[in-house]
């Protein structure tokens, strides 16, 4: 395939494409299924292209390792994207944000002496000869894979970086490798300060987009974080010469953080009107490349998260963690599939002249068909009424695109605010199928005005030198279960994917249309959908303790001895979980310290402390020592034990603090000082098979079987809920995989995401509690307590697919 | 959080605006990097002499703010291309030739944001 490039759009062998494109991690959506069943829905929603970070660590976890193996096998994801007709974009950082653990870099080579991660040091540029020789390693890797799939159409080196001084050699060099290595595609990268930074490095100049980065702010009111996205066009020009503007990222919603306030409150601020003026002021500015971030949501199972976020990275996608379409997808879909109908990738701003507050318009010369499109935004909280060519009525934070001047088949518009959905057409005849509105009219030259208010299906036709025009409307309500499939329409199913089969959640009547055969219907019957929205409470489920390590004279002489440093690095201790245990003497008056994220101290098999240290404030980590006074109630034997477990949430990201900020046991002293000897071990023992007898409850587990009917046409996606859970924390493991962390403290997350790939017919799901009631004594009052534990087990959706 | 490096920050600053005031001084920005806000005025620091919050006035979009009033309740908008003047009273702190100038803002999602420029009075 021939990748080329003009200040207009990206040429694929030799014709214009509009690269739509969304971002999907196949590391949180695992396994090719979930891949094939992402990219098919957005395909479905008129996507022509997939953006894929491939994560170093996630493949990589002992220096010269390398695991491109079962679910981290990256060929069937390229696959995936290949079997549906999606043009890739592939993103192998290094370094890659995306809220993953340590941004992406592998755990052992933050420790790597000489290796200076991204070869800086908060700003200021360090040039690591070992980290680039590193770097070369996983190219090696990676960049083989990718030159397999001539769908590859984008390759980004780097991810939003910047020095204060700006030197180019690393940039060159990371530019230099992806060339010596048989990449022949553009290489871009995203410039997140639309600054025009490393535009002469690359071959087409990209940046990063979120006018919405704090859950805090009402974009509605505080309009101006479109100041950028409204001007985009002239930083493109001033950047680079001959390169198409192209958003690398282009926001589509927003993650949410342990102290966050939940994904709901982010969806609801969103609305579905973000997307639309992100999405239309874009195309506006003349954008003819745009990733929207993200389109699919995943989950940051096992330690995929960094420290900042929890399982759940939904990111109020148009698709949700669960693969589920959500309300911002159908206005994707409704600008898609116009970009669809109209060939967008050759226009120039034209000057038009109107200043009103709150009200943006920009109208565009469309040199492919030859006519204007004026964009018209409201962001005043009333509807209001405009006049521009024609009067435009506008509510509320919406945005449309109305063509003038556009010459059909059959007529000629001369002005639309009813905004086009579809376009089916042939060399004789064409269908656009419009969503009614009515406040909007269509002012057809000739013909005179149309108005925008009808009912599903309603139609006009015109007809001029033997070719037709025939205007088909839609109310919005059946334009969002309206699909386009090549030169097809299907009509009122919730959703269709591109082999045609429609998704349906209840009895309905569908229908095609297409230019051959015009209208069809087919009644479709669910089979066996039984109330499914109403979540089992589990009552049938084993209690057991899982914390032998806290016990007294637990044999740990097979743990790993470390020195006097504690902490992950110093340890090569990147796992979760991480237990400490040594001896210490009754001379004990004080133990010191501090650890990361969450840790507990205990002494002779009994808790002496358990503490959550996770805080940031005003957007740093606040360091925390503790110290816990001794007594010989306490240290109550001559050689008393000690053990510690701390829980690690997560490495940096590596976008503000540094990705190797220590983890685990980060400092330890006693009181009068005496070396100790620690043994450490990584995990839970239930994830080390090492579930013996124990007495203590600290850590205790509940055990759920659950049969799951897997039938063939049939999607749907279940979830854990502990909406009623009592307990502070949990870790959640499906068939042995840990796929969730719970932490009551923010309530951000209750629900759970089964995630399909780990599904099976027969299923064992292991609920690992940390915490103890300290008023119940005894193991046996702690597995009573423990029986009116609720927890459910619900199904997000259910889906029966038709063909 | 955004880290935004110092070299993007500077060019925040209106090279030249730099005034001699009859006991403190004044000089102007120009947001260039994107539209946002400031959530508090740590301080500005001209040469030696450093200018805490009470005593420095923001002056933008038709708007007088004094900087200790500037919080993360109460953050002042700062839009794309927008201008403001900072008035710095109560003590002397302009020489001849060149002068070194730091201030240090707090933005909601990037933390502090500090710039350290130069300019002759």
């Amino acid at each position: 395939m021939e990748i080329t490039f003009d200040k207009h759009s990206l040429i694929i062998d030799g014709k214009r494409i509009f690269i739509k494109s969304g971002a999907f991690h196949y590391f949180r959506t695992p396994g090719y299924e979930m891949a094939l069943d992402r990219f098919a829905k957005m395909k479905s929603g008129g996507y022509n292209t997939v953006d894929i970070y491939f994560n170093w660590n996630y493949h990589s976890k002992a220096p010269g390792e390398y695991d491109f193996s079962g679910i981290k096998d990256v060929r069937k994801v390229l696959k995936a994207a290949k079997e549906i007709g999606l043009f890739v974009i592939a993103r192998p950082g290094p370094f890659i944000n995306g809220e993953v653990n340590a941004g992406g870099l592998p755990f052992w080579l933050l420790k790597m002496d000489d290796v200076i991660p991204r070869n800086r040091i908060g700003t200021e540029y360090h040039y690591s000869e070992k980290y680039m020789q590193y770097i070369e390693e996983w190219y090696d890797h990676i960049i083989p894979i990718i030159r397999e799939f001539d769908n590859v159409i984008l390759f980004q080196i780097e991810n939003e970086y910047a020095t204060d001084t700006m030197e180019e050699d690393y940039m060159r060099r990371l530019y230099k490798m992806a060339r010596e290595k048989g990449l022949t595609c553009p290489i871009f990268h995203n410039d997140a300060y639309f600054a025009g930074l490393w535009a002469d490095v690359v071959d087409i100049y990209a940046l990063d987009l979120y006018p919405y980065i704090n859950p805090n702010q009402n974009w509605k009111q505080d309009n101006f974080c479109f100041d950028t996205l409204d001007n985009v066009e002239e930083i493109f020009r001033g950047a680079k010469e001959n390169s198409p503007p192209f958003i690398a990222e282009m926001q589509s919603g927003w993650f949410d953080k342990w102290d966050g306030s939940g994904y709901k409150h982010i969806r609801d601020a969103l609305g579905d009107e973000h997307i639309n003026i992100m999405t239309k002021t874009a195309l506006s500015q003349g954008v003819t490349l745009f990733n929207h971030y993200m389109a699919a949501g995943g989950t940051s199972w096992d330690d995929l998260a960094c420290d900042e976020v929890y399982t759940s990275y939904e990111f109020t996608a148009p698709i949700d963690e669960f693969g589920i379409i959500q309300n911002n997808f159908y206005k994707v879909k409704e600008i898609n599939y116009f970009l669809d109908s109209f060939d967008f990738t050759n226009t120039d701003p034209v000057p038009f002249e109107f200043n009103q507050e709150n009200i943006y318009t920009k109208l565009r010369h469309d040199n492919t068909n030859n006519c204007d499109w004026l964009f018209v935004r409201n962001m005043n909280a009333e509807t209001v009424e405009l006049n521009l060519q024609k009067t435009v009525r506008l509510k509320p934070y919406d945005m449309k695109i109305c063509p003038v001047n556009l010459q059909l088949k059959g007529c000629e518009i001369e002005f639309s605010d009813v905004e086009i959905f579809a376009r089916l057409y042939d060399e004789n005849e064409e269908i656009l199928f419009m969503i009614a509105d009515k406040d909007a009219n269509i002012y057809l030259k000739d013909y005179g005005i149309i108005s925008g208010d009808k009912n599903d299906y309603d139609n006009l036709i015109f007809e001029k030198d033997g070719k037709t025009t025939q205007f088909v409307f839609l109310t919005k309500r059946l334009a969002d279960r309206s699909w386009l499939l090549k030169d097809k329409l299907i009509f009122n199913a919730d959703y269709v994917l591109p082999n045609g089969a429609a998704a349906l959640e209840r009895n309905t009547e569908i229908a095609y249309y297409d230019l051959k055969h015009k209208f069809a219907k087919k009644y479709c019957v669910i089979n066996e959908f039984k109330d499914y929205e109403k979540p089992e409470i589990i009552k049938d489920f084993q209690i057991g303790f899982c914390s032998p390590e806290i016990d007294l004279h637990y044999d740990y002489s097979n743990w790993k001895k470390i020195g006097t440093k504690t902490d992950s690095f110093s340890c090569e201790l990147y796992d979760e979980f991480v237990w400490y245990k040594a001896k210490i003497p009754d001379i004990l008056k004080e133990i010191t310290l501090s650890a990361r994220h969450l840790f507990a101290v205990y002494i002779n098999g009994k808790e002496v402390l358990n503490r959550n240290s996770y805080k940031i404030e005003k957007l740093q980590e606040v360091p925390e020592t503790i110290s816990i006074p001794l007594d010989t109630k306490i240290l109550n034997h001559e050689i008393n034990e000690l053990t510690i477990l701390v829980q690690n949430l997560g490495f940096d990201k590596g976008f503000s603090g540094d990705t190797n900020s220590p983890r685990g046991l980060v400092t330890f002293e006693t009181k009068p000082t005496v070396p100790l000897e620690f043994y450490v071990c990584e995990k839970l023992s239930i994830e080390r098979n090492d579930l013996r007898e124990s007495e203590n409850p600290y850590l205790t587990k509940i055990t759920v079987n659950f049969d799951i009917d897997f039938k063939n046409d049939v999607f749907f996606a279940k979830y854990l809920s502990l909406e009623n859970f009592w307990y502070r924390r949990a870790t959640i493991f499906l068939n042995g995989v840990k796929i969730g962390r719970y932490i009551k403290r923010t309530r951000v997350q209750e629900k759970f995401y089964l995630i399909n790939e780990f599904l099976k017919p027969h299923n064992t799901l292991d609920i690992v509690i940390w915490e103890k009631d300290r008023n119940i004594k005894s193991p046996w009052g702690f597995k009573s307590d423990m029986k009116n534990v609720i927890i459910q087990i619900g199904t997000q959706k259910m889906y029966q697919l038709f063909k | 959080m955004v880290v935004v490096p110092e070299f993007l920050i500077r060019r925040v600053y209106k090279k030249g605006s730099l005034k001699k005031l009859e006991n403190g001084a004044s000089l102007e920005l120009k947001n260039v990097l994107g539209p946002g806000f400031i959530s508090g005025f740590n301080y500005v620091k001209i040469n030696d002499v450093i200018f805490e919050p009470k005593n420095v006035k923001f002056i933008t979009g038709g708007q007088e703010l004094a900087g200790e009033n500037v919080s993360e309740a109460n953050p002042v908008a700062f839009r794309l291309n927008q201008e403001g003047i900072l008035v710095m009273t109560g003590q002397n702190c302009v020489i001849d030739g060149k002068n070194i100038i730091e201030i240090e803002v707090m933005n909601p999602e990037a933390g502090k944001v500090r710039m350290t420029v130069e300019d002759i009075a």
